[in-house]
């Protein structure tokens, strides 16, 4: 019996052998020491929320010295100023043309934000495009609901923005010889006051385009609503010249 | 590392080639130095006991540049190669590639085997080996596979063997290779176009291959061959003309061919090189790729990826077959080879990253979108081994933005094997997930 009892026993020890013997499959690495470090994937999420984190303390900055009442007006000296205290405030964070993008998906979609006012971003916008260290900037802002005014205010020579969507009022206005190409439809005002540049807009462009524009072309791929008072350069509908021409009056409606 | 001039007398033995018998232009670049891959490869094929599967156009050297790699080391003349070689077309039969009954014992009632000289003698060149029905291509797997050699109730075994088979591009005469014996192949290189000067020259230097034919000895071979003796005896009576050939080369050419001891002695030497970590955690990213997936569990020809799977961007999705086992022996054999060849202590990176498009290439099934998207691209390599150079690139990406967390995750695996208590690492490629099964596996 008692046999019988240690054969069943070296058995059971034989089986359950090979099962302590199982074999390290990391066996090399033994002896390499951990680092302490995060995943790339964490350290780009983290350097991306830090610059995201500035970009929108400068907007925040911007609407409380210029929007203090959550009201903007736009007129000349307003956009003027708004621009200046968006630079100051820009010109200090190093960023990219993705953390544009980002931020424009961010002013709608982040409670962080408390409140979109096309204006002020417009111009805040306009002016993080202006200082980015990359020349050609893309901005997906097809799926944004509310259409930003003012983008590619003052957009400089060298540099060229495209948006992928609609765009609001004031596109373009104050171009310093940049290329803006517009996917979508622009509102009224597009290019007013422009000096050198060009503005390319796919689809429809809205009253006043060009108004008080000193030089520079328009290209509109559909119908132009109606023209501005222009004092010089270039407007063309469906690659036909419509500015200057004979048809055209300026602040005359199609 | 020994400094024993072996890896010299090697490059000897690849520059005399290049210069004088196989004109082609390098095609890669490995630390810097230049090499022709189809003479690299075929002289670490024959060193390693390797199996090369050479493809090209008609007439462009894929059976010569094996021939003469192979005459110089393993100290054979030509015309014993010559007649050594088995050419695939539909009427081969086991007979000419295996052996035959000896008809003469056979009429007095006895069996024996007459074995081919293709079984005999450790260098096997199959010649155009898709011209092989698929059904007599199953015929050499057992061969090809562990170099035994059945006739009748008789065996013999290569101890010392290595194989090069020809493949043309696909015509109306050609049929697929199987699966499993394109599988047995270590690895595939393409024998290409020299350019039209080198090819002016090839037309020129007319009979180069007589450098290497000794028709004596070559007789001397055929005689032993063919004589009764037992297998290890002829193999040892093998040599020993063998070694007369080498001597005649060296005299004659100034170049030294490699003797027996001198291959083992070799072999054993490479046999002792072992992956570094940067080398052995980028080969397991590849392996990982190649024969993940996360709804079946593995990659299985039969089964599709799902759609919106978030391993997307990685190889599993862009393949059809799994990884199969001796694609990491044929990754370890050649760069093994490789690092010996340049001297080196460890098997790099690097190494693994010249070599593994060629062990890879005939053995990864690509989805036909990705076939489709991609065969327009500009390239220089023929279609599968530019792929997988793109395999390699964008695995070595990978590698780079991962390395330090992934040799992490393989150290804290070690760990959790000898008993601590650690929560695996987490991270964005499947071999962590592999990491984890084979943890889960230990703990159940």
């Amino acid at each position: 019996m008692k046999n019988s009892i240690s054969l069943k026993k070296d058995l059971i020890s034989s089986i359950e052998r090979p099962r302590r013997a199982i074999q390290n499959p990391f066996e090399e690495f033994k002896t390499f020491s951990v680092t302490k470090s995060e995943i790339p994937l964490d350290q780009i999420v983290q350097s991306a929320e830090a610059v995201m984190d500035q970009i929108r303390w400068g907007y925040e900055k911007l609407l409380e010295e210029e929007a203090k009442e959550l009201v903007w007006m736009v007129q000349y000296n307003t956009i003027i100023k708004a621009y200046e205290v968006a630079e100051k405030y820009i010109r200090e964070i190093d960023y990219s043309a993705e953390d544009i993008e980002d931020f424009c998906f961010a002013l709608e979609n982040t409670q962080k934000i408390p409140y979109l006012i096309p204006g002020p971003a417009g111009v805040y916008i306009s002016a993080l495009c202006n200082y980015v260290k990359e020349e050609e900037i893309s901005l997906r802002l097809s799926e944004l609901k509310t259409e930003i005014n003012l983008i590619g205010f003052r957009l400089p020579k060298g540099k060229r923005l495209m948006v992928d969507g609609d765009t609001g009022d004031f596109t373009g206005i104050g171009l310093e010889g940049g290329e803006l190409v517009v996917e979508g439809n622009a509102k009224n005002w597009t290019g007013a006051g422009m000096r050198s540049g060009k503005i390319l807009v796919k689809k429809n462009i809205g009253l006043h385009t060009g108004e008080w524009m000193m030089g520079g072309e328009i290209y509109v791929g559909g119908r132009v609503r109606g023209l501005g008072n222009i004092v010089e350069g270039k407007v063309y509908e469906r690659d036909k010249l419509v500015y200057p021409g004979k048809v055209r009056h300026p602040n005359l409606y199609y | 590392m020994n400094k024993n001039g072996y890896q010299k007398q090697v490059m000897g033995i690849y520059q005399f080639i290049n210069d004088n018998l196989y004109f082609n232009r390098p095609d890669i670049e490995i630390k810097g130095e230049r090499y022709n891959s189809a003479i690299l490869l075929s002289l670490l094929t024959a060193l390693q006991k390797g199996k090369e599967l050479i493809i090209g156009e008609p007439g462009l050297g894929k059976t010569t540049s094996a021939e003469f790699v192979c005459s110089m080391i393993y100290q054979l003349p030509l015309g014993v190669i010559w007649g050594s070689e088995v050419s695939g077309h539909p009427e081969q039969t086991e007979e000419k590639i295996i052996g035959r009954p000896d008809l003469g014992k056979l009429n007095r009632g006895e069996e024996d085997v007459v074995w081919t000289n293709f079984s005999q003698i450790p260098v096997k060149i199959v010649d155009e080996i898709n011209r092989l029905p698929e059904t007599k291509q199953s015929m050499i797997l057992d061969g090809v596979d562990r170099g035994n050699w059945e006739y009748l109730n008789e065996m013999i075994i290569n101890e010392e063997y290595c194989l090069f088979a020809t493949a043309n591009y696909q015509d109306g005469g050609t049929n697929t290779i199987i699966a499993p014996l394109v599988d047995r192949f270590d690895v595939m290189v393409e024998s290409r176009y020299p350019g039209a000067n080198l090819s002016f020259l090839i037309g020129k230097a007319r009979r180069k291959d007589r450098l290497l034919r000794h028709p004596k000895l070559e007789r001397d071979l055929h005689r032993v061959l063919k004589s009764k003796i037992t297998y290890e005896k002829k193999i040892q009576k093998i040599e020993e003309i063998c070694n007369a050939f080498g001597e005649y080369v060296d005299e004659e050419l100034g170049v030294k061919p490699l003797q027996r001891q001198d291959r083992e002695q070799i072999r054993t030497e490479m046999e002792a090189l072992d992956l570094d970590l940067d080398a052995n955690a980028f080969t397991r990213m590849l392996l990982a790729e190649l024969s993940f997936c996360e709804r079946y569990g593995q990659k299985r020809v039969v089964e599709t990826c799902e759609e919106g799977c978030h391993y997307t961007g990685y190889l599993c999705h862009e393949i059809k077959n799994c990884a199969s086992n001796r694609l990491p022996t044929s990754i370890k054999l050649y760069a093994q080879g490789l690092a010996w060849l340049l001297e080196d202590s460890e098997i790099d990176i690097e190494h693994i990253k010249a070599v593994v498009p060629y062990t890879l290439a005939h053995r990864i099934q690509w989805k036909d979108e990705i076939l489709s998207q991609k065969e327009r691209a500009k390239r220089d390599d023929p279609f599968p081994i530019y792929l997988s150079k793109e395999v390699v690139k964008a695995i070595s990406q990978r590698y780079r933005e991962q390395s330090e967390h992934l040799k992490d995750a393989l150290a804290i695996g070690s760990k959790i094997f000898q008993g601590e208590t650690l929560e695996p690492l987490e991270g964005d490629h499947p071999l962590y997930v592999e990491i984890k099964k084979d943890i889960h596996g230990r703990q159940v």
